[in-house]
């Protein structure tokens, strides 16, 4: 086709190409890696139509402006903000039909860190091991800086009646889908008795994030409870949302583009939904640890993935009727 | 016989709402970390549910699924059912791996110090370095480091309190009883002995790493002048042509 659908990028200064993460990776040694906030970049895409595997942007602390060269559909999902057509506000958790060489500023507010922008059929990208999510440990993956251009699978015509917007979409979703609560609910990690009664003043302290994060690992300054004999341990498997103790006065929350494995005792493990509010913790912000079981964690997981089943069948359903 | 043999059983923690940490706990490592890759090939080849991911080290298998399409507990069940399967004889790849290395210097910072903890002369640690074939146990982070058995030296090598925040690509490191090598720059708190000239890493093919689980390396010590002429050579199993 000579005249491919592109997305340029105006202006861009820490996105990326992603999508839920490198599945197979694990098993060979790197990082599952994929966007942080799994549930907005999910939403994202269920928004649009794609399918949840698809690639998406995933942008932290900074907004981004994009200039479609045709008609795409696009959603916005994430840290709260209000994306913008040629200046005009627009809804974020929702579909936005862009218009070719309209102009969409997406921002980043401060309640919060990473947005995720999918566009219906998704962008074209170099894939590893069946994923295009980045890894900066092995160089791999696609930025989205000032002046690149993205190449996009679709266009798609207009939608909506410019005069009723997009509001037109009832997908059910909650006022405060974007809300980043100072509380990361954990459960106790399998060598939690190692750390004896400091593991109860995990949950009593309060921290504060500092302004090492990234795709690794999150750093919290406060209480770092020690184990009484700390030894050399046998590298392990680690998970997600891992909380560790290292030497010195802050906590390592891994994050998924952490090393697979570790000689470090695991103190307690975020929640699923708590891994998504970690993405959106900002520096400086004040949080707590809330002690929760596995149980109550997955029920709250299914929740949530039940209303991703409900947005995207809603979406598909509403693109059938108009198309 | 046993899916695990009879000296080893399995214990199943919980690491989370998504993953499990399954460890073999047995007397002979051989026999543990056998069942242990035996193990994670079994889950990784979807045997309980496609979604269902092992990454399996040298006692434990990490395993990581997602609540909305499995449990904890039908994966542990399914697990206990596979330890009273019968062992299946996988084709166990061996290959070697011959591993050029400079030693000391700036590219091993912490070999002298390594000499002084386990009481002997510099030479001597080179020499237990390069006396065995090295048994990749596992793949593990960062990027698909080549994780073996340490050498035999007499006691285990301490961590740094403080990780260096950048180790060059190519450095060969002891901490415990264990060695690595790793693949790409990245921090670390093992003691940096030496480093191979040769390129491990590559992300234009599907398999990043030119070696798995079960291949052997051999370490080859060379100077200054032969690393500068090895610099950037692929690594690659002996009898690749």
């Amino acid at each position: 086709m000579t005249d491919r659908p592109e997305l340029y990028a105006e202006s861009a200064t820490a996105g990326v190409v992603t999508d839920l993460g490198r599945t197979r990776g694990p098993s060979r040694g790197l990082a599952v890696n994929g966007a942080l906030d799994q549930f907005a970049a999910r939403a994202a895409n269920a928004l649009v139509g794609n399918a949840p595997t698809d690639p998406l942007i995933e942008t932290t602390g900074f907004g981004l402006t994009l200039r479609p060269s045709h008609d795409v559909l696009m959603a916005v999902t994430g840290a709260p903000s209000e994306p913008a057509v040629d200046g005009r506000p627009h809804p974020a958790w929702t579909p936005l039909s862009v218009r070719a060489g309209e102009t969409v500023r997406v921002g980043v507010s401060d309640a919060g860190l990473r947005a995720y922008v999918a566009v219906h059929g998704s962008f074209d990208v170099p894939r590893l091991m069946g994923s295009c999510a980045p890894d900066s440990m092995i160089g791999f993956g696609t930025s989205v800086t000032s002046g690149a251009s993205l190449s996009l699978f679709r266009s798609h015509p207009p939608l909506v009646n410019r005069r009723f917007g997009a509001t037109v979409f009832d997908f059910g979703i909650p006022r405060d889908i974007g809300r980043v609560p100072g509380v990361l609910d954990v459960i106790d990690g399998p060598d939690a008795v190692e750390f004896g009664s400091g593991l109860q003043r995990l949950f009593d302290s309060r921290y504060t994030v500092t302004p090492r994060i990234n795709h690794v690992g999150l750093r919290v300054a406060g209480y770092v409870p020690r184990r009484p004999a700390p030894g050399e341990v046998l590298s392990r498997g680690v998970p997600v949302g891992a909380v560790e103790a290292p030497a010195g006065d802050e906590l390592l929350v891994l994050m998924r583009g952490r090393g697979i494995t570790a000689g470090y005792p695991v103190l307690a493990v975020l929640t699923s939904r708590a891994q998504d509010v970690a993405a959106q913790l900002r520096p400086g912000q004040e949080i707590r640890f809330r002690r929760t079981t596995a149980a109550a964690a997955t029920a709250a997981y299914l929740e949530r993935r039940r209303l991703l089943d409900r947005i995207a069948l809603r979406a598909r359903t509403a693109f059938a009727a108009l198309s | 016989m046993t899916g695990t043999g009879m000296a080893t059983k399995i214990e199943v923690s919980p690491c989370g709402d998504s993953t499990l940490r399954v460890t073999v706990v047995g007397t002979d490592t051989d026999d543990v970390w056998k069942a242990v890759h035996r193990l994670a090939g079994w889950l990784n080849r979807g045997a309980v549910q496609p979604t269902v991911s092992a990454v399996p080290t040298y006692d434990a298998v990490l395993v990581e699924f997602d609540p909305y399409h499995t449990t904890a507990e039908a994966i542990a069940s399914h697990i206990g059912v596979w330890e009273t399967l019968p062992e299946q004889d996988e084709p166990v790849r061996s290959g070697v791996i011959d591993v050029p290395v400079l030693f000391g210097g700036a590219a091993g910072p912490d070999l002298g110090w390594v000499a002084d903890v386990i009481g002997e002369p510099v030479a001597r640690v080179i020499e237990l370095v390069c006396a065995k074939e090295h048994l990749i146990r596992c793949l593990g982070g960062p990027a698909a480091s080549a994780m073996t058995d340490g050498p035999d030296f007499p006691v285990p090598v301490p961590r740094l309190a403080t990780p260096r925040l950048r180790v060059p690509p190519g450095a060969i490191s002891v901490a415990g009883r264990q060695l690595v090598i790793g693949p790409v720059a990245a921090p670390s708190g093992w003691r940096q002995i030496g480093r191979t000239p040769l390129d491990i890493l590559r992300t234009d093919a599907e398999a990043v790493v030119p070696y798995r689980p079960g291949d052997r390396v051999r370490f080859l010590p060379v100077d200054q002048a032969g690393y500068d002429g090895l610099l950037g050579t692929p690594m690659r199993h002996r009898h690749d042509d």
